[in-house]
């Protein structure tokens, strides 16, 4: 913990820090808790007490990156900027009153408050009420000193009223240390926005990811993600919902890959806190070497949510006899008159279907990668926009676990 | 081109084909007939190189080589090509994407460059055309959702393209009506050539009708008990499996 303490005290020096009383408060929330460890429950297959083994330094320095993206975080400090929305960092925003001070306020996850107490760059974006727009964000964590180092990068994205989105969000790591990557992001969704979320997080073997997405969605607001997680040494992605009014909608579609001895969890939860609010939840997972992967969907569904519809899925394909998934439906339902359906399986690739295509002349590996380029595919279809999907399915088909097994 | 000697089969112990003699030349098409659980299947899924079959005795010689030596997909390079009696489905893998995958894979084999788009579309275009087949099938997942006629010309049109040298056909009619059994039947003979050869696994006759085998075995227990011209189909439709049984005993 001194660390953490030390790196804390050394942020209390600017000045001009708007929001310092706020991010104390954080990091005071999170001295109380600590990092938990696998003695809680939500922790329970995923412990992440392994980071207070780590010699962390904050680095929040900038590089010099000039890539074709229409926003740049290195680091969690914004580099580039070309895109036509109102941007800037968390407190620039609290101070232009863009973003409320709610965005920073206290949350039972210790990692959220750990990331607004660090918070002393960010980014927040405004996408205007009927505006189109399509941005892609690069989430740059540079570690060129080699050190162990922790990086907290904070987004904050204000959606309007009927304002139509795609975000293309792609994490990527770079340089040798050992990263301690917290991010945090806000998203707020007004009456009728719509937004398309794809993330791609790629592999990572020196980095410990733990991410909180939290989304609010006014009425009939529509949040659509297309979650893309590749291998790392340890992640750990929550996505928080609120369906705060009558109809909203969220689908959260998802892909994890993980070979050797990553460590993927995924642990999503839905407040469906009013009426006729939808949910549609697909997750699907490949497992190599001694991998292991954790899917934890809690559906809440709230006294007043009458109508709900919600549907959740986790489809898990083991590669190797070693691998491990830990799948877990939570439903919690208070309202009588609701439809929830839930699934999940585990299972290997068909062996009729592997006969069938080397019968075809396709070798063991060929037809493999066939398959779950087809067990893929069914996430990427969902996505709408053509480029985006079929740059994704050449990324993600690249990344496909080799399948060591044979 | 294949010369099968005392083939011996077994699967989870129980012993299926005891001691199948039987050699196909270039250019011939045999006929394997029997009753149900005799082997035949069997005997096709064993030269494709099914797994869950174990050969306790005898050998198979393909084009000079050991075939029982070689794995799945190196004899379906080497020209073996099965039609499944029962097609598998493949939901999620485009049926056009999966033919230039299997042809691309053979031609990797043999050292050939992939195909280029414009000459596979060529390609499938004139073979879609010999088995009467939707172009919407092309576009759809493998075998997913297909009737059961369109599933066995899928199978024969995959052959067409693959072009293979020796083809196994496993009860290829069952399922099919009359009009969709002589597209199939035709689709087949279309591929006859004095360098390939076909082996047609089946129980009835009506598929003989159409594709004229130069030769007929009967199956039973495992055993060719009798061999013969495309008369003894006739036969065997006119008198039952039963009284030819009882002859070739007697």
């Amino acid at each position: 913990m001194e660390t953490f303490v030390k790196a804390f005290k050394d942020t209390l020096k600017s000045p001009e820090d708007e929001i310092e009383s706020l991010r104390t408060e954080a990091f005071e929330e999170f001295s109380k808790t600590g990092i938990p460890n696998n003695r809680h429950e939500y922790w329970k297959f995923s412990d992440p007490s392994v980071i207070l083994n780590l010699d962390l330094k904050l680095n929040d320095s900038l590089d010099d990156i000039d890539e074709d993206y229409d926003l740049i975080l290195c680091n969690g400090k914004i580099s580039k900027n070309k895109t036509k929305s109102r941007i800037g960092s968390i407190s620039e925003g609290i101070k232009k009153g863009d973003i409320s001070e709610k965005v920073l306020k206290i949350k039972e996850n210790p990692f959220i408050n750990l990331n607004s107490a660090f918070a002393i760059n960010g980014c927040y974006i405004n996408l205007e009420r009927n505006s189109t727009n399509e941005l892609r964000i690069l989430n740059l964590i540079t570690n060129n000193e080699e050190i162990e180092q922790a990086v907290y990068p904070k987004i904050v994205i204000i959606a309007e009223e009927n304002s139509n989105t795609t975000i293309l969000e792609e994490f990527r790591i770079s340089g040798k240390g050992t990263n301690f990557v917290n991010s945090a992001m806000n998203i707020l969704m007004a009456q009728g926005a719509n937004l398309e979320h794809i993330i791609l997080d790629d592999y990572a073997d020196n980095t410990y990811h733990i991410a909180n997405i939290a989304v609010e969605q006014k009425k009939d607001s529509n949040y659509v993600s297309h979650n893309f997680t590749i291998g790392k040494k340890f992640a750990r992605r929550d996505f928080n919902i609120e369906l705060t009014e009558t109809g909203a909608n969220c689908d959260l579609n998802g892909l994890y890959f993980a070979s050797n001895e990553e460590h993927i969890d995924h642990h999503t939860t839905i407040e469906h806190m009013e009426h006729n609010c939808t949910s549609n939840e697909h997750y699907k997972g490949i497992l190599d070497g001694k991998a292991i992967a954790v899917f934890n969907g809690r559906i809440h569904v709230h006294p007043e949510a009458q109508k709900t519809d919600a549907i959740q899925s986790n489809q898990n394909l083991l590669l190797s006899d070693d691998a491990i998934i830990h799948t877990k439906p939570e439903l919690e339902i208070y309202a009588d008159d609701v439809k929830c359906t839930h699934g999940a399986t585990v299972g290997q690739l068909d062996e009729n279907a592997m006969f069938y295509l080397k019968t075809r002349g396709l070798n063991q590996s060929e037809a493999k990668r066939l398959l779950m380029r087809a067990y893929v595919g069914e996430i990427i279809e969902k996505i709408t926009d053509d480029n985006i999907r079929k740059e994704m399915m050449g990324i993600v088909v690249k990344k496909l676990p080799k399948g060591t097994n044979d | 081109m294949i010369r099968i000697e005392n083939l011996h089969v077994e699967v989870d112990g129980n012993k299926i084909l005891n001691g199948i003699n039987l050699e196909v030349k270039a250019g011939e098409t045999h006929a394997i007939m029997g009753p149900n659980g005799s082997g035949k299947s069997t005997l096709a899924q064993v030269l494709a190189g099914h797994e869950d079959y174990d050969v306790t005795q005898g050998s198979v010689e393909y084009l000079g080589k050991d075939l029982l030596d070689m794995d799945v997909d190196e004899r379906a390079c080497k020209g073996i090509f099965l039609a499944f009696q029962y097609p598998v489905e493949l939901p999620g893998v485009n049926n056009t994407y999966f033919l230039k995958s299997a042809l691309n894979a053979q031609r990797k084999y043999h050292g050939e460059p992939e195909i280029d788009a414009m000459e596979f579309m060529e390609l499938i275009g004139d073979k879609i055309k010999l088995l009467n087949l939707k172009e919407s099938l092309l576009k759809r997942p493998v075998n997913f959702g297909f009737s059961g006629g369109e599933k066995k010309r899928n199978e024969i049109f995959q052959m067409a393209v693959l072009e293979p040298k020796l083809a196994l056909l496993d009860e290829t009619d069952s399922g099919l009506d009359i009009d969709a059994l002589r597209v199939v039947a035709g689709g087949v003979n279309a591929m006859r050539s004095n360098e390939n050869a076909t082996i047609v696994v089946t129980h009835y006759q009506r598929l003989l009708n159409y594709i004229v085998p130069d030769f007929v075995h009967v199956l039973v227990d495992g055993k060719i008990i009798n061999s013969g011209d495309k008369n003894l189909a006739l036969e065997l439709e006119e008198k039952g499996y039963d009284k030819i049984i009882e002859e070739a005993a007697g």
